[in-house]
């Protein structure tokens, strides 16, 4: 793109540029405040915008440019952190904290908090193993070839993100049975007591399926979520021809599934990791840059 | 393939800039709507691939004296949007006259 100087702006309006310029991220700065220069350049010399007072108009286009740069702003982190596992832990954290204040709000203080809960605490504790056996034992497994990539460290991230999952699922669940069963505590406390556990038991049974779930849409290389899903060859009327689903993170990495008729020598579809292919792939390109 | 939903606000600055109301101040003046509202809009439709922005050759806004200018243009998909918002917000064809070049 050819540059052009800077049009002649008044120095308060430049001021402003420069200041809101530093929400913009580095890489739009460039274009951002050139477009801006403009659009106040035009501003000041608009025929048709003579009838508002200087003040208002400035008022309304400073009141722009900041929305548009915190725009900017919110929509390169929308794109950095959406489907990433760090905005998964954050947003349980975040679901946790709001069910422990709406329980935390009436009560008195954090004492009086922690003195009631306590007996609900150990009940829920004591469910907790079984309500984990229970949801790993009956999560459907997908039968992934792992390529030497998939092994190591990264099954220790897999992990990790999956427990840290599981533990926040749990605590929510205990928050969310405890806020749904304090209103009733006080007429009828043994049924609550009763109702308590059930909803937790629920919730966590829900929320673990769901960490599960959410753990096989994730790319095994970045925990990044799958997406973008692209057909690969077509169902075959004759079934010699294979077909499959490949999807990819947006750092690239990807899975192939391959979906199978079950029988006796093959019972379920395969997922096949395909880090080694896109990594051998980027690999050549650098090569080729080089 | 259904056409997306616009919200009213969105539905206005794309016929808006269908009808010839290329740039931001331009879009603002007509529509009368916040520069707080429209660019933000427009960098959404822009995002959502439903108008392209491009810059005016730098010759032709040097012969006039003037800095160089965005502009946008309504793509495919943003005029089978401004189609279909225009039948759900029926009034959205008197709001905003077409421009004279």
């Amino acid at each position: 793109m050819s540059q052009t100087s800077a049009p002649t702006l008044p120095p308060l309006d430049r001021k402003l540029l420069g200041v809101v310029a530093r929400l913009v991220p580095l890489a739009e700065r460039e274009e951002w405040s050139r477009a801006w220069q403009a659009e106040l350049w035009h501003m000041h010399h608009r025929k048709g915008l003579r009838h508002r007072s200087a003040l208002m108009t400035m008022a309304d286009f400073s009141i722009g440019l900041t929305r548009d740069a915190l725009w900017l702003r919110t929509e390169s982190w929308r794109r950095t952190f959406t489907g990433t596992a760090g905005l998964c832990i954050v947003s349980l954290f975040g679901l946790i904290v709001i069910a422990s204040l709406i329980t935390l709000v009436p009560q008195a203080g954090l004492r009086a908090f922690g003195a009631s809960l306590g007996q609900q605490f150990d009940r829920s504790l004591f469910a907790a193993p079984l309500i984990l056996f229970v949801a790993f034992a009956s999560a459907s497994n997908r039968h992934i070839e792992r390529g030497p990539q998939s092994r190591g460290r990264f099954w220790i991230k897999q992990q990790a993100f999956l427990s840290g999952k599981a533990v926040q699922v749990l605590i929510l669940a205990f928050a969310l049975s405890v806020d749904i069963c304090q209103p009733m505590r006080q007429a009828l406390p043994d049924t609550t007591d009763f109702f308590q556990v059930f909803w937790f038991v629920l919730f966590s049974l829900i929320g673990l399926r769901w960490a599960i779930n959410d753990q096989e849409q994730r790319c095994r290389h970045c925990l990044q979520s799958l997406a973008t899903p692209a057909r690969v060859g077509r169902p075959s009327h004759n079934l010699l021809e294979w077909n499959g689903t490949e999807l990819s993170c947006k750092r690239g990495h990807g899975l192939l599934s391959i979906p199978e008729m079950e029988t006796s020598w093959c019972q379920s579809s395969r997922w096949i990791v395909l880090e080694a292919y896109r990594l051998r792939v980027d690999e050549d390109r650098y090569l080729e840059i080089g | 393939m259904n056409a997306p939903r616009l919200s009213h606000t969105a539905a206005l600055i794309l016929k808006a800039i269908s009808l010839g109301y290329c740039y931001g101040l331009d879009v603002m003046e007509i529509t009368g709507l916040p520069s707080g509202t429209v660019y933000p809009a427009l960098r959404r439709l822009e995002r959502d691939e439903f108008v392209e922005s491009k810059w005016e050759p730098e010759e032709q806004a040097t012969a006039k004296q003037r800095p160089a200018r965005r502009y946008y243009e309504v793509t495919r998909e943003g005029k089978a949007a401004a189609f279909a918002a225009t039948q759900r917000y029926p009034l959205l064809a008197h709001l905003v006259p077409e421009k004279r070049s």
